[in-house]
């Protein structure tokens, strides 16, 4: 499972196709998260975990 | 190993077809020459393989690298058949695991290969590497480097905001090759540090940035002047905005003009002597990169010995450009599972054939 933000999730599609999983999941993240400040990373954490547990679960 | 796919495309005239391969992204945004089949297969011929010989996967879209496809991208270029070997040449370099290719494509970080050519080859293909040799007007260095550029769009699939994630670039993405200066540097050549002879003849590629001007008024009254210029080189490399700085480790080249080289050779510095005096100059203060935003991960501690480079090999330098005030270093990514290595390859020679309708 990935995680990706938004400017990057071109990328993520054109690099799973391209290594044969282009059904890998991924959850898309707002972009920038880096160097965001804790307070906004918790947020996006918080608001990012249903998305990153169905993922796991195999049900996004 | 065998190519196995083609897409053949048909288009009402010349203009058409143009306008068809900027449409499909095919280009690097500047008019081609079309690639007709008759075309490529001229070129093919020229570089002496089979059309169907697989040279590798070329990331990050893992395309199949056959010789007719490296072909009909020399051709959009706009090469002659002569640079066709070169144009192989490089693109076996990239394709070679430790030149990183497929990260230095997908990299935020504005990289690009700087293609180096030496030996017989620089004559034969008219490469040039004098004036300007990094400028516009010299047909070889301008369509041999843009040839590889084609090879990174349309069979590695390196495009902008998708594959390609240079947040700004820069214009040597669009190529950048140039030829040592051999008969004016008083200095090995860059291809006989890797073993090869003076009478063979190379490409060495290199990720890097765009040049920097390293400014040198030499001072033949000086006693210093050779140390001071090592300490302007070292410089170029451990600004604490470079990744040559901030990340440290990989590699990155220096372009010495003739005059510089000549002022050098004639003090008593060998090629060796400069390059471990420009890298052991080469340290980063970690108070000032601490200082900076442009450290990652622990911050820099006062103690730390930050030294740009790892190993007195990892700066390339050679001579090129006209004779002046400046210099050029390159400095570079230093990312990569590799870091950022330096890959020379042979170009192979008397492969080809003569080519049917070319002088």
């Amino acid at each position: 499972m990935a995680l990706v933000t938004t400017e990057f999730w071109a990328q993520g599609d054109f690099i799973a196709r391209s290594v044969g999983i282009p059904d890998i999941p991924r959850v898309e993240l707002p972009h920038p998260v880096a160097g965001s400040g804790v307070e906004n990373m918790a947020l996006v954490a918080g608001q990012t975990v249903p998305a990153i547990v169905a993922a796991l679960r195999g049900s996004s | 190993m065998s190519a196995t796919t083609h897409t053949h495309l048909t288009a009402a005239d010349e203009a058409a077809a143009v306008e068809q391969l900027h449409e499909l992204g095919c280009t690097d945004g500047l008019p081609v020459i079309v690639p007709t089949p008759e075309r490529v297969e001229r070129m093919v011929l020229a570089t002496g393989y089979d059309a169907d010989l697989v040279l590798g996967a070329m990331g990050p879209n893992l395309g199949e690298c056959s010789i007719d496809k490296v072909a009909t991208a020399a051709v959009m270029a706009g090469c002659l058949p002569d640079h066709a070997p070169v144009v192989v040449a490089a693109v076996r370099a990239v394709l070679d695991e430790r030149f990183d290719l497929t990260e230095m494509q997908a990299t935020t970080h504005a990289i690009a290969p700087l293609v180096v050519v030496n030996g017989p080859a620089r004559d034969w293909c008219g490469l040039h590497g004098g004036f300007g040799a990094l400028g516009p007007g010299f047909r070889a260095n301008a369509t041999i480097g843009r040839a590889l550029r084609l090879t990174m769009i349309n069979i590695g699939g390196g495009r902008a905001g998708t594959s390609d994630m240079a947040l700004l670039g820069h214009p040597g993405k669009f190529t950048m090759c140039l030829a040592e200066d051999e008969a004016n540097s008083p200095f090995d050549a860059l291809h006989t540090e890797c073993g090869f002879d003076p009478d063979q003849s190379a490409v060495t590629v290199l990720g890097v940035d765009s040049p920097q001007s390293v400014m040198i008024n030499i001072d033949a009254d000086d006693p210093d002047c050779a140390d001071r210029m090592m300490r302007s080189f070292a410089a170029a490399f451990s600004n604490v905005a470079a990744n040559n700085a901030a990340l440290r480790g990989g590699q990155a080249a220096l372009a010495l003009n003739p005059d510089h080289a000549s002022f050098l050779a004639s003090n008593g510095w060998t090629k060796a002597q400069v390059r471990d005096q420009i890298v052991a100059e080469a340290v980063v203060s970690a108070d000032r990169l601490a200082e900076s935003a442009s450290y990652l991960g622990r911050k820099p501690q006062p103690d730390w010995s930050l030294p740009c480079f790892e190993r007195p090999e990892d700066l390339l330098v050679f001579v090129a450009g006209g004779g002046g005030l400046y210099s050029a270093a390159f400095p570079s990514w230093c990312a990569g599972p590799h870091r950022n290595q330096a890959v020379t390859v042979e170009i192979e020679v008397g492969q080809s054939c003569e080519i049917p309708g070319f002088a």
